[in-house]
């Protein structure tokens, strides 16, 4: 009896805290909403195409930098899993040195090389390439690049871990076999990867779904996402229940997809023998 | 053994990753010593005005830079010491419901920051008088609490309790074992889950941007605003100042626990 009271005193400080300052004011502010006329906000964004588009956009551009940074992270974690040189450790500093600056910083650092006179246009300027600076701040290309560059930290950390705990000897048994690499890939690199994959996809999603810098300073005025849209409404449109709408709809997105990973990878874990998940 | 093409393949898209992530802060840090207004490649010259700039009055950088710590590391600090003790109590004790702590403990992640500060907003708008530290204090003591317990968590959960047990069998009292045993083994977890926490803090913008109040403005806002109005190599001198504390943080951080905490 004596432990359990220690592990409860122990658990108290930090679940009181999240009582208080988390749990009670998000309950109270959604019986509040709902209260109000607050099912009336989420049916004007259902019905309003403005709001709408907002969240496929949100949805398309979180759907795309996921994409490309499995595609992109997937390789680059590879090879860090299996080199035996010491690029293994200048690679891990140069991967997490970006992941601890600032998003405003590394968005500023995207204008400067992107923008109407940023590096990348004085140089096609200098070769001929282009007549007039193209225009690339204020475009979704300009999120999506701001957007992998933010994440694909996210994304090669999971894969590395993943990767790194399959036995290369599991791959020459393949080999030795006679599978040929991309049948060795398919059938047991990629298959025994798909946890890190699933938990790196989920995480660059959601925080791409959530990122409210990134679309801000690189997608210019006119572009949009939820974040920035809950954070317009109340300071500048002053319209609490459409912003109440979107924060409660981006949660819902988040929960929606953080259920079905839940309740595919208990299902792939059964089927794989009930394994730890990585 | 022979090289494969696809590990060279591998190779390639690696080093290209690499240059991808690293060529926009090398970008600033050039940027930062141009003379003009303009940022042009190369720079024409060498000047150190822009530096200057950051300490004047008018950009409020540093009185920013104040408000971000003051809010960091105290938050920071709160979280470690409710973080550890709430991962002891999990990774430490058998009971009923120790996932459900866990993930209790770590639900402020998946609730979007900008929706929290959104609920925090409207409670605070119907207590009022709640000065602006405090305002962004609890919203950040709130969402950076999940790194440390999940990094804790994530050393607890492989730990030898035995030694514990040995410790005590040779002598030493609970406060012993707890300060010369438990703690020293955890610490790359307890480390690795307080920088995370409070660069989570530091860098954070979509919460204080609605709880902020022209009195209390933190660093990252501070930029923001400045970039909409201004556009010069100011913003890449500060950004450079702070690309330059992250360096000498993960350098320390190789040295002294090693980077494989942040490998999942």
């Amino acid at each position: 009896m004596g432990r359990r009271r220690k592990a409860f005193l122990l658990a108290l400080p930090a679940s009181l805290s999240l009582l208080v300052f988390f749990v009670a004011p998000m309950v109270y502010i959604l019986i509040r909403t709902l209260a109000s006329d607050g099912v009336s906000d989420f049916a004007d964004f259902f019905s309003d195409p403005f709001y709408l588009n907002i969240l496929w956009t949100t949805l398309r551009v979180s759907l795309v930098s996921t994409g490309i940074s499995l595609l992109l992270g997937y390789p680059t974690a590879y090879f860090m899993a299996r080199t035996q040189s010491n690029l293994k450790k200048v690679m891990m500093v140069v991967i997490l040195f970006p992941f601890l600056v600032s998003a405003v910083v590394r968005s500023y650092g995207w204008m400067v090389i992107l923008g109407s006179n940023g590096l990348l246009n004085q140089a096609l300027l200098a070769l001929g390439l282009i007549e007039k600076p193209l225009r690339i701040i204020g475009t979704e290309a300009a999120v999506v690049i701001g957007m992998i560059h933010l994440l694909i930290p996210y994304m090669i950390l999971s894969l590395v871990g993943v990767l790194q705990s399959i036995d290369p000897n599991v791959e020459y048994a393949a080999y030795s076999l006679g599978a040929s690499p991309a049948k060795t890939f398919a059938r047991v690199v990629f298959p025994l990867s798909l946890p890190g994959i699933l938990s790196g996809c989920v995480l660059v999603f959601t925080m791409s779904m959530t990122s409210y810098v990134t679309p801000k300073l690189l997608g210019g005025s006119k572009f949009r996402m939820m974040a920035t849209m809950v954070v317009q409404e109340i300071n500048v449109s002053f319209d609490w229940g459409a912003a109440s709408a979107i924060s409660y709809i981006l949660l819902g997105v988040i929960l929606a997809v953080q259920f079905a990973v839940v309740l595919a990878t208990s299902g792939y874990m059964k089927r794989m023998g009930g394994g730890k998940s990585a | 053994m022979p090289e494969r093409k696809e590990s060279v393949f591998c190779r390639v898209v690696a080093i290209l990753v690499m240059i991808f992530l690293l060529s926009p802060l090398v970008v600033i840090v050039i940027a930062s010593f141009t003379p003009t207004a303009v940022i042009t490649f190369p720079p024409q010259g060498l000047s150190l005005k822009w530096y200057e700039n950051i300490f004047g009055s008018s950009t409020h950088f540093m009185e920013g830079l104040a408000n971000s710590l003051k809010v960091g590391v105290p938050a920071t600090v709160l979280d470690v010491l409710l973080g550890v003790t709430g991962a002891l109590s999990i990774c430490r004790y058998d009971f009923k419901g120790k996932n459900f702590l866990l993930n209790y403990f770590t639900s402020p992640m998946y609730v979007p920051s900008v929706a929290f500060a959104f609920v925090l907003l409207q409670v605070y708008s119907q207590i009022g008088g709640i000065p602006g530290m405090a305002r962004i204090f609890i919203g950040h003591f709130i969402i950076i609490m999940p790194y440390v317990v999940r990094n804790t968590v994530s050393v607890l959960h492989v730990f030898n309790w035995s030694l514990e047990d040995a410790a005590t069998s040779l002598g030493a009292n609970p406060a012993q074992v707890f300060f010369k045993i438990t703690i020293p083994l955890a610490k790359p977890g307890i480390l690795a889950g307080a920088l995370l926490a409070f660069l989570y803090s530091f860098d954070e913008v979509a919460l204080s941007s609605l709880l902020s109040t022209p009195k209390f403005i933190t660093l990252p806002l501070r930029i923001m605003n400045y970039m909409e109005l201004t556009f010069d190599p100011t913003l890449a001198a500060i950004s450079t100042l702070l690309i330059l504390a992250s360096l000498v943080l993960i350098l320390l951080m190789e040295k002294f626990v090693g980077l494989d905490m942040f490998v999942k």
